[in-house]
């Protein structure tokens, strides 16, 4: 084992434990300003771990849009709101222990079967089809002729599926009665309340 | 002239080629009914209901054409599947639009929204039921949650709304997770393929055994979600009695719809080379949501819980169609049971939403004596009910025969015992409503009735409150007619075997 090797394989089990540690912290952390923090130090790692595996436009996405947008908004959010009362009661019924044998289980099986599984006699048929056509240039460009080659369809669809949240999240943040004010101005029919809501 | 002929003909060819035509119609429609309202400051609340019903229309005729134009062709039995769970689906919106606008006005809330949402919904599970690579697959069924999750939390003041959307959410996340995680491990193995055809042929089965029972374990655990069958099914009940009414039949059966057809497609296409295991798992997960779904619903209290236990066991019953498919008749009893399921689904619902438009109540007790007020409702409340339960003289009888019988030919021997008994449960508790609604005795609810009414006639301005009857009586009839039809039917399911 050469030098690199060895520094690839120390940085990688650097950037894992920072994840297990950051996940670990955000579920088990009382103070969920502390958590939402640790939750940032989750999306870091995975950027990092991104860019250990070669792919810098992705981990350059992640780093913006998680940490920057997404992170942020959340700390923001989690601040705003009050400090829940009696948090401290964490009652340890039955459902836990079953939850928690549930969860060893499972992660017991899949630790055993991709142990078990021999993963590098996978063949990778697109790695060897982009090696050869390799003129299409950086990363990225190759990352745009797929999104709107292949995967326009998708691409798209997610474009309606934002605008279909916008909307969502309009909806829930608006004011009802000032559209029912307006509404009654409109078509000027008698303000009641309705009652079986 | 023959310019314009010739262009006339190329227009019609692309058209007939461009296979995602309907969906397109139905973004342009979602994206008039945002427009208009904006423009009109959401006063021309009829105009836009009527958008909303001709794109779908539209759509599904165009639908019906393409599908005729190919056939005339080539027949791709995998094309067939497609198209028949799209247009399930466009009868589901259909349906369940013409069903809940009232609903909205009565209950004045914004229209435009309510039906972005719809449109929205059945886009995704259209473009989910033919949809074949894993990414498509993802986004559509997120497309579907999430307009579903809008749906549900439409009424805001009402905290039993705000809380079934959490548990949608949430739900819909975990289950994403999972189906996803199913997913990764699909791509891995097959060598990164997307395409559904390519990674089974990328895939080799002798030696990565283990690690596709994985794949299929998480697949099965997410998809089930969805579908809410039994050890997944703890969401259904509490999202239905939150949400409101006419979204309630709207999810019951376009998510379902949509669910089976992924379900069906991942399962028929990617797993069959050990289809004796998967076929035992989904029969224990079959015979459990029939039981369960329907002893818990004899208990249940309110309308619409019951009616969520009922949808978790006739999933269990559509279960039976899905995994007694051969190759003579494809998934025909499947797909004929569940065009059966969604009309008497939505009739049912219809005729809970009209009764709760009148009384603002659903629990099963205020039914009493429903029969002296309104013939009509009643009526068809009690023909959608037998069938359901599967009474003979209706449709939903001729589609459980099918559905049983074919179950027996394919050797699924316990599955149909265990169905059939289930089946006289489920007649139990919904004879018990129809007793209740001829000979109860009408106490306390009349107040409320006068009252509502009252309210109503003032409120309906626009639209008048027939959509609901029409849409109502509409799938009375026809969950009582089609057994008449079946054959038809059944003919054309017939050829749906990939």
């Amino acid at each position: 084992m050469n030098i690199s090797e060895l520094i690839h394989d120390f940085v990688l089990a650097l950037v894992e434990l920072g994840i297990l540690l950051g996940s670990l912290g955000a579920v088990l952390l009382v103070n969920t300003v502390n958590s939402a923090f640790s939750l940032g130090l989750v999306f870091t790692c995975i950027s990092l771990l991104y860019f250990v595996l070669n792919a810098d436009f992705v981990a350059a996405a992640q780093l913006l849009v998680y940490v920057g947008a997404i992170n942020v908004l959340t700390v923001f959010a989690v601040m705003i709101t009050d400090e829940p009362a009696g948090s401290e009661t964490t009652a340890r019924g039955i459902g836990y222990i079953i939850t928690a044998g549930t969860c060893t289980i499972l992660f017991s099986i899949l630790s055993f079967v991709i142990h078990n599984t021999k993963w590098s006699d996978l063949s990778l048929i697109p790695q060897s089809g982009i090696s050869t056509s390799g003129t299409l240039g950086s990363n990225v460009q190759q990352l745009g002729y797929k999104l709107l080659g292949e995967f326009v369809i998708p691409f798209e669809l997610l474009s309606i599926l934002l605008l279909a949240a916008l909307v969502g999240a309009i909806n829930l943040a608006r004011n009802e009665d000032a559209f029912i004010v307006n509404k009654k101005s409109a078509a000027s029919a008698p303000y009641k309340n309705s009652t079986f809501f | 002239m023959n310019d314009i002929n010739l262009f006339l003909a190329k227009l019609t060819y692309t058209s007939a080629k461009l296979t995602i035509l309907p969906e397109i119609i139905l973004i342009l429609g979602l994206v008039a009914v945002v427009v208009i309202d904006l423009l009109s400051k959401g006063k021309n609340t009829f105009l836009l209901y009527k958008i909303s019903m001709v794109t779908l229309l539209a759509s599904a005729v165009i639908l019906l054409w393409q599908w005729g134009f190919f056939t005339a062709y080539e027949r791709s039995h995998a094309r067939d599947f497609g198209n028949i769970f799209r247009f399930f689906l466009l009868i589901c919106s259909l349906l369940s639009i013409s069903s809940s606008v009232d609903y909205i006005l009565c209950s004045k809330m914004s229209l435009a929204e309510f039906l972005l949402f719809k449109l929205a919904a059945g886009l995704g599970g259209m473009v989910l039921s033919c949809a074949n690579d894993l990414v498509t697959i993802y986004v559509s069924l997120e497309f579907l949650a999430l307009s579903s999750c809008f749906l549900s939390g439409y009424t805001k003041r009402d905290m039993r709304s705000n809380e079934a959307t959490m548990k949608f959410l949430l739900m819909s996340g975990a289950s994403s997770s999972l189906l996803l995680y199913g997913f990764s491990l699909l791509y891995g193995l097959s060598g990164g393929q997307l395409q559904l055809d390519k990674i089974v042929d990328g895939i080799i089965f002798n030696r990565y055994g283990s690690i596709i029972y994985l794949s299929a374990a998480f697949t099965t655990a997410g998809t089930a979600f969805k579908l809410s069958l039994f050890p997944f099914h703890q969401w259904t009940p509490d999202v239905y009695e939150g949400s409101p009414t006419p979204v309630v039949a709207f999810f019951s059966v376009t998510s379902k719809v949509a669910a089976l057809a992924l379900f069906t497609r991942l399962f028929g296409l990617i797993f069959p080379y050990f289809s004796n295991e998967w076929h035992v798992a989904v029969g224990l997960l079959a015979t459990f949501s029939m039981i369960l779904g329907n002893l818990i619903a004899v208990t249940q209290r309110s309308v619409k819980r019951m009616l969520a236990f009922s949808s978790i066991s006739q999933i269990g019953y559509i279960m039976i169609g899905v995994l007694s498919a051969d190759s003579g008749n494809g998934y025909a009893s499947m797909i004929t049971y569940t065009f059966i399921y969604i009309l008497m689904n939505l009739g049912t619902f219809a005729c809970i939403t009209l009764f709760g438009l009148r009384t603002g109540t659903d629990n099963i007790r205020d039914y009493a004596g429903l029969y002296m007020k309104d013939p009509v409702l009643t009526f068809s409340l009690v023909l959608c009910l037998l069938s359901l339960g599967g009474m003979p003289p209706l449709s939903g009888f001729f589609g459980k025969l099918y559905l049983f019988w074919h179950g027996w030919k394919a050797g699924l021997y316990s599955l149909v015992l265990v169905a059939l008994v289930t089946s006289v449960i489920s007649i139990y508790y919904y004879l018990k409503i129809i007793k209740l609604m001829f000979t109860g005795k009408s106490g306390r609810s009349d107040t409320p009735l006068n009252s509502r009414q009252n309210s109503l006639v003032s409120l309906s301005i626009s639209i008048s409150k027939n959509s609901l009857e029409i849409a109502m009586i509409i799938c009375a009839l026809a969950s009582t007619l089609s057994g008449i039809f079946i054959d038809p039917i059944i003919e054309i399911t017939r050829n749906t075997f990939f």
